[in-house]
């Protein structure tokens, strides 16, 4: 049995062919636990421009075409707010508050409900 | 006994005559009390009824459709009683009717005739007074078309989602290998590897990977096509567009030297350097054709100089460029990059980067080129802020001097503003006067 005074030479001579290997590890492996960095969602006002503007656009839309059919008693205006709104709901981003796509869907629903109950005839095409 | 046969015998002499005395009675009672005025209302119907005529036929002569008429027997007698008041009347009165009843019936046969001469014309009745189902054929179409827009939603987002899924299980093993922080969203307490990606829409997934050496981080986007939107798919025919990969590297500032560089199609770089701050800073040149450095003739360089682009053209940089010519849109390498923040790049590089002795100190003269203009536009910006900064803080003072209540404090105090400006005045004095004396 070895001593663990000769042990421990023994151990340090290994120690050095150790961190050989280790290090020519290293190198093959370029992963590096100790630099991990968490991820940081980038700011959107810093891109306004590369921000996708079509479903607060088609939301804006949906809700002028909305109140038109409402005031005015159109019916294609409130077809067409629906539209707006579901291209506006299909667009939108995941971040997005879910209130506000669902209030300006169920304005344009309540436009085309409204618009029928007054005058349930047929729609008549707008040219 | 003679007694009781003599009653007997009475008895059956008075039952025969009574019964002849009743057969009287029925007999002779009709005749004479039918004559009774009581019966007169009846005598008519009973005269009638005896004289009763079978059911007549009449026509109307002026009548070309043969209309009958059947009267009773009670009519004629009525009629009857006609004639005798309307003895003035002369042939008119021959007649069974009055030709004052039927005086707009010789019309009626006229106008009818003249009816069948014109021609029918049947017009349809318009659409919006129609209860029919085919007069909401705009609904139906309205209806029809929101649910054909669900309908490519749901394949559309499906088929984005099985894209990303199928990129994120070939490339796993590859990112696993190279980064130990493989998928973040940055909302968990510790820095562990979800390994999966980030949904930001129905089209854009992305990817974190950290833990590596010579980069502090890679951010993978993959834009997908809108397939969820038909109008997009529809626009999409008319100008058709691929899906997206893009990645960005941030580098550590030991890893990576001073200098901008882009390579990728022609299309692509001259919408970058319109874009991006410092490709239009510091390549102002247009891009290059990369055939000089054999690359297929579809690229394009934007460089910052010249031994830049020698020292990226290696042979491994060449082959991959030219292996992967019709899959790259651009590479973009940039220690000034500030513009926008998504790098363009397509496909994975790994590359050492050396420095080089002249080339660093043209790019070091560039950097301090482009901090000094930078100042120069930012002079009279901070100018403007100091005097500001200056007439604000006179303001306050004077309005400490006002609101002081004290006349003797607010004395002092104006004697030391005064002083104060005095001094300001000499010493800028001063300063022209050292001036002048150095420009003499």
């Amino acid at each position: 049995m070895p001593t663990p005074e000769a042990a421990a030479p023994a151990a340090e001579e290994a120690r050095p062919g150790f961190r050989l290997a280790m290090s020519t590890n290293n190198m093959s492996d370029p992963r590096r636990p100790n630099k991990v960095l968490r991820y940081k969602p980038p700011p959107s006002e810093c891109n306004p421009a590369l921000d996708d503007p079509t479903p607060d656009y088609m939301n804006l839309l949906g809700m002028i075409f909305s109140m038109c059919g409402l005031m005015l008693k159109l019916k294609w205006c409130a077809w067409v707010a629906v539209y707006c709104s579901f291209i506006s709901f299909a667009n939108s981003r995941s971040s997005e508050d879910t209130k506000q796509m669902m209030s300006s869907f169920m304005l344009s629903i309540s436009a085309v409900v409204m618009s029928y109950l007054q005058n349930p005839q047929p729609m008549t095409p707008p040219w | 006994m003679k007694a009781f046969c003599a009653f007997c015998i009475v008895l059956l002499v008075f039952g025969s005559v009574s019964e002849a005395k009743f057969d009287d009675f029925e007999d002779e009672d009709d005749i004479v009390e039918y004559d009774d005025n009581d019966f007169a209302e009846f005598e008519d119907v009973v005269e009638d009824s005896v004289t009763e005529s079978p059911q007549r036929l009449i026509t109307t002569e002026d009548d070309e459709d043969e209309t009958t008429v059947e009267l009773e027997g009670q009519d004629e007698n009525q009629e009857g009683d006609f004639e005798d008041a309307d003895t003035q009347e002369g042939d008119t009165e021959s007649e069974p009717y009055d030709d004052e009843e039927f005086e707009g019936y010789e019309d009626k046969p006229d106008t009818s005739s003249s009816k069948n001469k014109d021609p029918i014309t049947i017009v349809d009745v318009p659409a919006h007074l129609q209860n029919s189902w085919e007069s909401y054929y705009l609904e139906i179409l309205m209806v029809t078309g929101l649910l054909a827009y669900i309908m490519n939603y749901i394949i559309g987002k499906n088929k984005n989602s099985r894209l990303a899924q199928a990129w994120f299980n070939t490339h796993r093993e590859l990112l696993e290998n190279n980064f130990t922080l493989v998928g973040d969203d940055g909302t968990n307490k510790e820095a562990t590897s979800t390994g999966k990606l980030n949904q930001e829409n129905e089209h854009i997934y992305n990817l974190w990977c950290s833990g590596r050496v010579c980069c502090e981080g890679m951010l993978i986007q993959l834009r997908f096509l809108k397939r969820q939107d038909l109008l997009n798919v529809l626009a999409r025919m008319m100008r058709p567009v691929s899906d997206q990969v893009q990645i960005k590297v941030t580098m550590n500032d030991d890893d990576m030297d001073t200098y901008v560089f882009a390579v990728g199609t022609r299309k692509a770089l001259v919408r970058l350097q319109k874009e991006m701050q410092d490709l239009s800073e510091f390549c102002s040149d247009k891009p290059k054709s990369g055939a000089k450095y054999g690359l297929p003739d579809s690229l394009a360089i934007l460089s910052e100089m010249g031994e830049v682009t020698e020292g990226m053209m290696d042979t491994k940089m060449v082959h991959f460029l030219t292996h992967y010519a019709d899959k790259i849109e651009s590479v973009h390498f940039s220690d000034q990059f500030s513009g926008p923040k998504i790098m363009q790049e397509n496909g994975f590089l790994m590359k050492d980067f050396i420095s080089w002795g002249k080339g660093k100190q043209k790019a070091d003269k560039n950097r301090a080129r482009v901090e000094e203009n930078f100042l120069k536009l930012t002079h009279v910006q901070r100018q403007e802020a100091a005097q500001s900064r200056r007439e604000e803080k006179k303001r306050a003072e004077k309005e400490r001097i006002m609101n002081e209540e004290d006349p003797e404090k607010q004395r002092r105090l104006e004697e030391a503003a005064l002083r104060r400006e005095q001094k300001k005045l000499e010493k800028k004095q001063m300063k022209m006067k050292q001036i002048k004396v150095k420009a003499m």
